[in-house]
């Protein structure tokens, strides 16, 4: 508690100096002449935004840098662990990620052997402890993903709805802040086929990830100290359950236990959706009138809180790390440093990404209202004061193949074929036995 | 030396590139993840690879319902997408060959879906039957034929009808193509005379044209049975085998288990059993096609 | 083109026409409406009641594609443009040619192991390419072949020549061998036969081998996306992933893209259309 107290207390600091001084860039970006840099960076359009900055670091330091590949970062996941197999690592600087960064054993370097504290110290402090993998920070977050709740504002301004709902539940109709309060709201406002109340990611990480996240807003969690399962207690079931209410009641699109973030994404930005538990970088897509119908009415609130009163808060980041193989690490950590420096975490925020410095918040948030979009610069301050109490998936290599067994139980538990409580005891029976293999229990 | 100058190296050197590039390419490979189906090898661990454990990985696999039920699906996956391919490229092809103005263009569109990618197929198909903003709830809304959104790609019936729909769609112009060939080299004299002899278009059809077509379709099955696994690509998009596991076929199973897993030697171990498959269909036809061949009458 | 039926009243030729027409429009239909997305806004791809001829035609997602909007980095669609053409045009001349080979190998001469030969060459194309891909991978990257052109058209060769030898094969057994024995009396070599008499005669099968094996390089996503890294050799489906970011899968500008990729098979498909019947009807079927 005292790291998020702390990340909270810089956050705010930063807040009441914002739009202020820039920090003095005392890093030392080097000089390289002559060196060619080989990276791996995740490619999309999202994300290659970033990399036009590139060639002025290569002007800085002489180097020049080579992009050896640029994929979706399932595919350079894949590649990776390819390259780990042939034993072939020839390049420097990988994106990276950290629910994917615990799978990689040594692979990479622990930057705190190679980059300055007070240079560190600009990070948010959360979401650097995220990216530390058994103690080693083994990677340096770019962009950093909390889930919070989008809602249509239109619906809530509504008197037909604010009078129904008054009348059905005693209460004003505002955002919810707690996830019985979500449930019951997506179920008041579903009307299909024209409008759902909410979509959920059905499978894949999408899908263990949000249920881990009402787990631990109930006060359970996925393991314990010893890595025993435990999500098939009362509060992984409770959690489960709230999945099978708004499947049954129709409240939610029947396809949505096959939807990733990109059909949650769609659907919400065709209007047909209320409310949207996701991630920041959806903002600026909901925000943009020609790719959203929901353009005008866009409303952010932080995510609800659980039947424990505490945020899950579900959170990851995209990242960069400089492997163990590089011959020239300096300067792939001068890249690394530079691609998440203060002007960088500036383009990633202006895009609509929640940066990874503490100052970056007060300044995008000036420049957003500057630029006449206030409704973005309303996200920023909802999604930071969330990050607080940001919390990774368990930092182990075997999340990705525990998420595996996991998501078709909940899928199976969703569509009725298995009791909650049944599915979430045959996926921690395949869970302990992963760990067993692993010799982690 | 002297053996490659004689006539009986001829075919030899002749087939020798090809086998070079059989082996390299396949053969090789092939050997390699042979040996790690036999491994626990983990692909972020790659030690695991010189640690033999025998037939672990299969006995396992007999005892995995999950696998088994993966298994089956594939192969009635199969069996109604290539007679549904077939049927349906059969009337195709006997509706194009009683076409005789504008056939080059016609033709070319029919094998418009052969341009598509499979991933592009699955995405498209993902589109179309998604349940909320898809193309085909929305057609059906608008001419109010339904008023609840049909779940396409989540019902356990329907999401595998789906995913055969696409595959039927992306690969029914290749059995088009094959047959239509087939029918254009029909020769013309036994049908005249049973036609004189007062056969009705049935008749012709059942006793002159299909013995002829046989081999055809014996060789097109040969063929889409060889390349149906590309239809991983397309399931992959639309579902990856969910929701719930209801359309899990081998391929999807087998690379998360590979890939996302990391465990390479147990996905080999099943892509060993999925080759036994492939190879059951392949020479199942090609005993047929060298059947209706010597029916025929060509030379062997 | 085939006079199959000689009594034909008028309600037939329109029920068959009918049916053309039908075939035609459910074989089509998805395909235009990926081509329609391609030239829509997204807005619209959402909109209901559906919007089904775009009422706002737009070029944006191809001025996306290749950068010319102001917003975003454009996407190397000429690179990957490129390096599909000659990964596809390379490995099909030179599976062709190989493959032509062999099935004149299995046509006129008779040797030990033929049939099993022949089946074997078959059977390597069942093999899933999953299970082909990692150690493909880790045998091409010993070889410093990986993201290279070479490497992606050594793959799509051992996928193209088993059919090639096999369409070849039958094709070659129809050409009676008398005319290429006439052809050595008169002084040609064997060599010189070949070229000069039997494959002009084959040329026709070798065209129907070609745009198969031209398509199946043209169209292929699981190995390409393993063994292709950067621009040096990401063909056009590998480069189709690129629309697909974390959260976000962009169909219009994949739209777009896919109409890239389309418009040179469709081009290629029609004008080697007549040969691909003519050779398909000869090859493969007389064994």
């Amino acid at each position: 508690m005292t790291k998020g107290l702390k990340a909270a207390l810089v956050a705010s600091v930063a807040l009441t100096c914002a739009g202020g001084v820039a920090l003095a860039d005392d890093f030392d970006y080097g000089s390289f002449p002559g060196y060619t840099l080989r990276v791996k960076l995740i490619g999309g359009t999202q994300y290659e935004n970033l990399y036009t900055r590139i060639p002025e670091w290569e002007a800085m330091t002489g180097a020049r840098v080579e992009i050896v590949s640029s994929k979706n970062h399932f595919d350079l996941d894949r590649e990776i662990k390819q390259d780990i197999a042939a034993g072939d690592i020839s390049w420097c600087v990988g994106s990276n990620h950290t629910s994917f960064a615990p799978q990689y054993g040594d692979l990479y370097i622990d930057l705190t052997d190679w980059i300055p504290q007070s240079e560190l110290d600009q990070y948010v402090q959360g979401t650097l402890d995220s990216a530390r993998v058994d103690g080693r920070l083994v990677q340096l977050p770019r962009v950093t993903d909390v889930s919070n709740l989008y809602y249509r504002q239109s619906l809530y301004a509504d008197p037909d709805n604010q009078a129904r709902w008054q009348e059905e539940h005693g209460t004003e109709l505002a955002p919810p802040t707690t996830f019985d309060e979500f449930r019951d709201q997506v179920i008041f406002f579903a009307d299909p086929p024209n409008l759902y109340g909410t979509a959920f990611a059905g499978k894949d990480e999408g899908a263990s990830g949000r249920f881990m996240e009402i787990l631990r807003a109930n006060g359970g969690d996925l393991f314990d100290e010893d890595w025993n399962p435990i999500f098939n207690s009362p509060a992984g079931v409770a959690a489960l359950q709230w999945f099978v209410d708004i499947y049954n009641a129709g409240a939610v699109p029947a396809g949505t236990v096959n939807y990733t973030w990109d059909d949650i994404g769609q659907a919400m930005a065709a209007g047909q959706l209320a409310l949207d538990l996701d991630w920041p970088g959806f903002a600026a897509f909901y925000a943009d009138p020609d790719s959203s119908k929901i353009a005008g009415e866009l409303g952010f609130a932080l995510a609800p809180v659980g039947s424990a009163g505490v945020r899950g808060a579900w959170s990851g980041s995209h990242s960069f790390s400089v492997t163990e193989a590089c011959d020239n690490k300096a300067a792939a950590v001068s890249l690394a440093v530079f691609l998440t420096n203060d002007d960088s975490e500036m383009m990633e925020a202006q895009a609509g990404n929640l940066p990874t410095r503490t100052a970056t918040f007060g300044e995008v948030i000036d420049w957003f209202n500057a630029n006449d979009q206030p409704y973005m610069a309303d996200m920023f301050e909802v999604w930071q004061g969330s990050l607080a109490e940001a919390r990774t998936p368990p930092l182990i290599p075997q999340w990705i193949e525990v998420s595996n067994v996991l998501w078709p139980q909940l899928q199976a538990a969703i569509v009725g074929e298995k009791t909650p409580q049944q599915a979430l005891d045959d996926a921690a029976a395949q869970a302990r036995e992963i760990l067993e293999d692993a010799g982690i229990l | 030396m002297k053996f490659l100058r004689s006539p009986q190296a001829a075919p030899f050197l002749l087939l020798l590139p090809s086998i070079v590039v059989i082996l390299a390419v396949v053969a090789v490979p092939l050997l390699v993840s042979f040996w790690t189906s036999f491994t626990p090898y983990n692909l972020t661990r790659p030690a695991t690879l010189y640690d033999f454990v025998g037939w672990r990985n299969y006995r396992r696999l007999m005892g995995n319902s999950d696998f088994w039920w993966a298994f089956g699906r594939t192969v009635v996956f199969i069996t109604i997408a290539l007679n549904l391919e077939l049927l349906l490229g059969l009337g195709l092809a006997l509706l194009m060959n009683n076409i005789r103005k504008g056939e080059r263009t016609l033709r070319t569109i029919m094998m418009f879906p052969m341009m598509f990618s499979p991933i592009l197929v699955g995405f498209m198909f993902k589109y179309l039957f998604n349940d909320a903003i898809g193309l085909v709830n929305n057609a059906l809304f608008d001419l109010y034929i339904i008023s609840r959104p049909i779940p396409w790609l989540v019902d356990g019936v329907l999401a595998n009808l789906t995913i055969i729909l696409a595959e039927i769609w992306m690969s029914t112009s290749v059995f088009a193509i094959l047959l239509l060939a087939g029918l254009l080299a029909l020769p013309k004299e036994p049908i005249e005379a049973a036609r004189v002899d007062g056969c009705n278009p049935w008749q012709v059809f059942r006793h002159i044209t299909l013995p002829f077509l046989m081999p055809f379709i014996f060789i097109a099955m040969t063929i889409r049975s060889l390349d149906v696994a590309r239809a991983y690509d397309m399931v992959r998009i639309m579902t990856n085998g969910g929701p719930a596991g209801r359309t899990e076929l081998i391929w999807t199973l087998m690379v998360r288990t590979g890939y996302q897993n990391s465990q390479m030697g147990m996905a080999n171990a099943m892509g060993y059993v999925s080759i036994l498959l492939s190879i059951f269909f392949t020479v199942y036809f090609y005993r047929k096609l060298v059947a209706a061949r010597s029916f025929m009458g060509g030379a062997q | 083109m085939s006079e199959g039926r000689t009594i034909e009243r008028p309600w037939q030729r329109w029920l068959i026409r009918f049916g053309v027409f039908v075939a035609m429009a459910l074989l089509c239909i998805p395909g235009v409406w990926v081509v329609l997305t391609a030239f829509r806004p997204n807005i619209e791809v959402l909109a209901r009641p559906t919007v089904w001829i775009p009422e706002v035609w737009t070029l944006d997602n191809f001025r996306r594609l290749f950068g010319f909007s102001s917003t975003q980095q454009g996407l190397p669609v000429a690179a990957y443009f490129i390096n599909s053409l000659v990964i596809s045009l390379t490995s099909t001349v030179v599976a062709i040619l190989v493959g032509m080979a062999g099935g004149y190998a299995f046509a006129r001469y008779s040797f030990r192991g033929k049939g099993a030969l022949f089946l074997a060459f078959m059977l390597s194309r069942t093999v899933p390419g999953v299970a082909l891909s990692l150690p493909l991978f880790i045998l091409w990257g010993r070889l410093g072949i990986i993201d290279t052109s070479f490497g992606l058209i050594l793959v799509y060769m051992a996928i193209n020549i088993p059919f090639t030898i096999w369409l070849t094969d039958g094709f070659f057994r129809q050409i009676p061998p008398d005319l290429s024995e006439a052809a050595q009396i008169d002084g040609c070599t064997r060599w010189q036969a070949f070229w000069k008499v039997e494959f002009p005669l084959a040329r026709a099968g070798l065209a129907s081998a070609g745009i198969f094996a031209f398509l199946t390089s043209w169209n292929e996503y699981a190995l390409a996306a393993q063994l292709t890294r950067t621009t040096a050799s990401k063909t056009m489906p590998v480069g189709l992933m690129d629309f697909t970011a974390q959260f976000t899968v962009d169909w219009t500008g994949m739209s777009a893209m896919a109409v890239l990729i389309i418009i040179p098979a469709l081009i290629l498909t029609f004008i080697v259309q007549k040969h691909l019947i003519a050779g398909l009807t000869f090859g493969g079927v007389k064994g």
